[in-house]
């Protein structure tokens, strides 16, 4: 008998294109819009979950699910002890330090010594101010950053942007980089070895979808 | 009422008598499965000098001991982070000239300051074995087997052993001849087969061809017995090759025992310790995260200690292996006393004769002290999981007479103590199983 397996999809921005990868490995039928949390697979035996985008790399790393699909920004802010054999190349996106234009227009990022931070991704922002010698005094939100600067809430911001639309919307100046990310597959540990038969030949047939996708 | 302090520091953990007694129950079929194998065990002191710690345990977990101060010498103490340095102390400057080779076995706490995570606290409990002084493959078979036999003890299913050899990849880490920053990248990046990482490593060091494509195959690199044919054409000198001809021996040996089923080989794992001198390994269970048991060979670490000698050892981690049995719903039988004693009479003469003389057959036998109920006192024996109750000075039986009441049936039944104190195994066939007298 085949194993069964469970992979857990974000819901968010990288859901429509796992779920177009989803739908070249003949899984049919998934709605999207539909308010259910599970998604059974019958043919290919595959369940699907539909979480919180950060709330995914859990459910892989307890194995509630034996796969996932995260943002590597997710996976670098978490560092879930989990494999990630696949980059799945769609949902590319960088988080970046940003602050409104009038400060931009006066400030020197090289004379930071202490600033205040608004953001989802505390680790990582700690961790790139703290390697520049930059204390840091984070400000945890868990949407509309980009509100912050406006209000006085915090003087910086640091998020993910994609196009930087909503950036300049805001008024707000990317000053740096922190890290590019794609979509990533995870796989929990223990089923890549007890369940390995399985979950290679997902992997390899994944591998062949996204390698044509997105050429060498 | 008083409010009463119940806070614990972070990864501190409390087994109430339940959880304990499963702990207890883990920890005995392991050690069964220990001695079965003819070890001993070995207690080593739970703090010791730092320094003299840190002379064998790895460079991260140095980092993670708990520490304290001396007050006679000054000097820093740690708790003990991992067994395995201290007992290659101990067997360096005690028993080096024991005959070799030696068995030792252990259960013990060990102590790590790290986020818990996984059934995993900042206080841990192990249960583990070093087999020390051979350097031949039949010892890695020989922990391997022990593991499995572990996990039979246990009553889990679907595991499976993964074995790692981290000189495969020190092998093409001494081709690729990069510094320990970029090292510490590409074993990040290898312990999460993160083949994009890889990728673009590869692309800043550009190393030869033939290196890279080791580099870049590793990830890929494990399954069952032809993992050893596809990573042929990547051993890129005498160390990989060696590497690989270890885990072909230990293979064909573990076919011989019977596990080669059980044993899956991964070239890419390159976690665990870094003094793992050769084969490394791990025990997975099917749905649960983190692996519950591990070890490997360390034959360099004793030598730190001034006696060179091989060794191989591995460890179970209980509390993993606790969770791990809830999930897979293993039931573990946790009787309550054998016999509940309740005497209504003044003197209690009845009660203290009838407890003497079942604890001597080996019974656990309790007694009711408080004065209460009957209903209450049988409903305090239910509560404690009792299989029977004997009720001294009831108004229902006659003086001389005991009333038993077996709470696995709900049967009861009058019967004689001077009978019972006569001929106790009569009356109760159980305790024939138990009697150590």
């Amino acid at each position: 008998m085949r194993d069964r397996l469970t992979l857990a999809l974000p819901k968010g921005r990288l859901l429509d294109a796992a779920l177009d990868l989803l739908h070249d490995l003949g899984v049919e039928g998934v709605d999207a819009e539909s308010r259910r949390l599970i998604f059974d697979d019958d043919r290919r035996g595959l369940r699907l979950l539909f979480l919180k985008p950060a709330d995914v790399p859990a459910y892989v790393a307890y194995g509630a699910a034996q796969l996932g699909i995260a943002g590597k920004d997710i996976l670098m802010e978490q560092e879930p002890d989990v494999y990630e054999p696949l980059d799945l190349g769609f949902g590319v996106c960088r988080l970046v330090v940003a602050e409104p234009r009038e400060l931009w227009e006066r400030d020197d990022p090289a004379r930071w010594s202490w600033v205040r931070v608004a953001t989802k991704y505390p680790r990582l922002a700690e961790q790139y101010f703290s390697a520049r010698g930059v204390q840091v005094e984070l400000v945890r939100l868990d949407g509309s950053i980009e509100l912050a600067p406006l209000v006085g809430l915090a003087d910086r911001i640091v998020d993910l942007v994609q196009s930087g639309e909503t950036l300049r919307a805001n008024g707000l100046v990317e000053v740096a980089e922190i890290l590019r990310s794609t979509a990533r597959l995870i796989v929990n540990r223990a089923s890549m070895k007890t369940q390995y038969a399985a979950i290679t030949g997902l992997i390899d047939e994944m591998r062949a979808c996204v390698g044509t996708k997105v050429g060498p | 009422m008083k409010r009463v302090p119940a806070q614990l520091p972070k990864g501190a953990r409390v087994y109430l008598p339940d959880e304990a007694g499963r702990k207890r129950q883990v920890e005995s079929r392991l050690f069964d499965v220990f001695t079965r194998w003819g070890y001993r065990e070995i207690v080593t002191s739970g703090f010791e000098y730092f320094d003299v710690l840190a002379l064998g345990t790895d460079v991260v977990l140095q980092e993670n001991m708990f520490k304290l101060v001396d007050r006679e010498t000054g000097r820093m103490l740690a708790l003990r982070a991992d067994i395995t340095p201290q007992i290659a102390r101990i067997v360096a400057s005690r028993l080096r000239d024991e005959p070799k080779p030696l068995r030792l076995a252990y259960v013990t706490n060990v102590f790590r300051w790290e986020e818990p995570r996984i059934s995993h606290y900042r206080e841990l409990y192990q249960a583990g074995v070093e087999l020390i002084g051979l350097e031949k493959p039949e010892a890695e078979v020989e922990i391997v087997a022990m593991t499995i036999e572990g996990l039979h003890a246990l009553a889990l299913q679907r595991f499976q052993i993964d074995v790692g050899h981290l000189d495969f990849f020190r092998g093409i880490l001494e081709e690729l001849d990069v510094d320990a920053e970029r090292t510490a990248v590409i074993r990040e990046a290898l312990s999460r087969k993160d083949l994009s990482t890889l990728e673009r490593v590869v692309g800043d060091i550009k190393p030869p061809p033939r290196v890279a494509e080791a580099l870049l195959a590793l990830p890929t690199l494990f399954g069952h017995a032809e993992v050893l044919d596809r990573a042929a054409a990547y051993a890129l000198n005498a160390r990989a090759e060696r590497a690989l001809a270890n885990l072909a021996e230990l293979h064909r040996l573990l076919r011989i025992y019977g596990l080669a089923e059980t044993v899956m080989l991964d070239l890419g794992e390159v976690r665990g310790f870094d003094y793992y001198s050769g084969m490394h390994f791990e025990a997975y269970v099917a749905d649960f995260g983190a692996s519950i048991a591990g070890g490997g060979r360390y034959d360099a670490m004793i030598g730190r200690f001034g006696y060179d000698c091989p060794a191989v050892g591995f460890a179970f981690d209980i509390g993993r292996s606790l969770s791990v049995m809830e999930t897979q719903s293993v039931a573990v039988d946790l009787p309550g006393p054998a016999f509940f004693i309740i005497d209504f009479t003044t003197d209690k003469t009845g009660a203290l004769s009838l407890a003497r003389r079942l604890r001597d057959l080996g019974a656990s036998v309790a007694r009711d002290i408080i004065r209460r109920g009957l209903d209450e006192s049988v409903a305090y024996a239910r509560a404690h999981r009792v299989r029977r109750v004997l009720v001294v000075g009831s108004p229902r039986t006659p003086a001389g007479q005991l009333l038993e009441l077996d709470l696995a049936t709900g049967g009861e039944r009058a019967l004689a103590i001077a009978a019972v104190l006569e001929n106790p195994m009569e009356h109760f066939p159980e305790l024939r199983g138990t009697n150590h007298a």
